[in-house]
């Protein structure tokens, strides 16, 4: 696998479809991001293709200002769908960015309950079976259980926000979740389950299920359960999935006639 | 309050309720089932808003958060929204939203949509009516008992 993903950025840079290309790179134990315009870099050859994740399309939105042309990008199939949601969020031209994509080993897609755990065209074949769903304890419980489920989870949120700055798709300027009327006074615990809430349904067609906020969580909350439990609501309702295809625009983006009016016509 | 409302205090005095409506049909929906002397219950705050298509989920489960424990949102039937569509944007939010309220643990009856044209106080009295009725019924809102009861198990 090393040698493949190392064999197609030294063909991306020297075919010229890439005027650079982003990996994440072992160096003394740790992996650092790197960017690479010249297929002699010595960087290529410790190209790191194990079950770290890290957001490569946010790296590659901070990157492509300093690239000429195509930005190739060694990345997952998280990525390619993190690269959907950035585009249809003006922060990302996929025109310019091309995916080398890595399929995911079968322990990561079962930890991570993954259903697309090989990206189309992948660089290398592997032979990876999409996973079971994770569980979502939630779901059996009643509406009374269910809060009472999220408001214990919830009371431990320290407010550090890092399920927001680590989230790839959490690219608002002005975020909701700082704002005192909204979501309590800043650098004390959050107002909850406002806090939280407000999150998940900004999530709802947005959020991609890559799991790095609930990484980040220090209060360890099933944050990836709370935004599938909507995400899937939101698929179920308006049939929209987020990430899988960059053409399709979420229901709640625009205003036009798509509009499902149900009971309400 | 409720005098000066010239409304009757008819259901469960607890029960507090948020009704968003919008200017142009709901408020004077409203207005016009006041000036009828139609009487409905006062647990009531309105809340006037230029078009129900500038009401964000945030402000409901805000509501929720602040102990109301019912919120409408009422605006101009589809066709009539003086911003022409700002209603179906209001349709898709928070037909959804209901839902989702669930997936929090919040009972999706408590959050109710509504159309109701300058013309319908009589719509207007009765959907109060029948909302109290359904949040009497639920009772208060688990958010509002503080988040101390709710969160410790
Ligand atoms: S799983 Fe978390 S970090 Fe990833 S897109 Fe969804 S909300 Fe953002
Ligand atoms: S990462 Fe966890 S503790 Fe930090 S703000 Fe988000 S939910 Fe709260
Ligand atoms: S003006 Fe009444 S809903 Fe838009």
């Amino acid at each position: 696998m090393k040698e493949k993903v190392a064999g197609a950025i030294r063909q991306a840079l020297e075919s010229g479809r890439a005027g650079a290309v982003l990996f994440l790179a072992e160096e003394e134990g740790k992996l650092i991001p790197r960017l690479v315009r010249d297929a002699g870099d010595p960087a290529i050859e410790r190209a790191y293709v194990g079950d770290k994740r890290f957001p490569a399309s946010a790296f590659a939105a901070i990157s492509l200002p300093a690239v000429d042309g195509v930005l190739a990008v060694v990345g997952r199939e998280c990525d390619r769908r993190m690269m959907n949601e950035l585009a249809k969020l003006n922060h990302l031209d996929l025109e310019r960015v091309l995916l080398l994509g890595i399929p995911c080993s079968q322990e990561l897609a079962d930890a991570c309950g993954c259903d697309h755990p090989v990206p189309p065209e992948p660089v290398a074949e592997a032979e990876v079976r999409p996973a079971e769903a994770l569980d979502a304890p939630s779901r059996s419980m009643d509406i009374p259980e269910r809060l009472a489920y999220w408001m214990d989870h919830f009371s431990r949120c320290i407010r550090c926000y890092g399920c927001r700055n680590s989230c790839p798709l959490c690219v608002c300027k002005d975020c909701a979740l700082e704002r005192e009327e909204l979501a309590g006074k800043d650098c004390f615990p959050p107002d909850i389950p406002v806090f939280h809430i407000i999150r998940a349904l900004d999530m709802a067609d947005r959020c991609i299920d890559c799991g790095i906020c609930e990484l980040s969580c220090p209060a360890d909350i099933p944050l990836r359960e709370l935004y599938r439990e909507v995400r899937g609501l939101f698929k179920e309702h308006f049939g929209y999935e987020p990430g899988i295809s960059a053409e399709d625009r979420s229901p709640l983006s625009f205003l036009g006639e798509a509009a499902d009016l149900g009971a309400h016509e | 309050m409720a005098e000066a409302n010239g409304r009757r205090n008819t259901a469960d005095e607890d029960i507090r309720i948020l009704a968003f409506l919008c200017n142009w049909c709901s408020y004077a929906g409203a207005d016009l089932a006041g000036v009828s002397r139609l009487q409905y219950p006062a647990q009531v705050l309105d809340v006037r808003v230029m078009c129900t298509g500038t009401i964000s989920p945030y402000f409901v489960i805000k509501a929720f958060q602040e102990g109301m424990d019912g919120v409408i949102v009422a605006g101009c039937h589809i066709g009539d929204c003086h911003y022409l569509k700002g209603n179906y944007m209001t349709a898709k939010r928070f037909q959804f939203l209901q839902r989702a309220l669930e997936v929090f643990g919040i009972e999706k009856e408590r959050l109710r949509l509504e159309w109701v044209s300058a013309a319908e106080g009589e719509k207007f009295a009765n959907l109060i009516r029948d909302f109290t009725r359904t949040i009497s019924e639920l009772g208060p809102s688990p958010l509002r008992q503080g988040r101390k009861e709710v969160a410790v198990r």
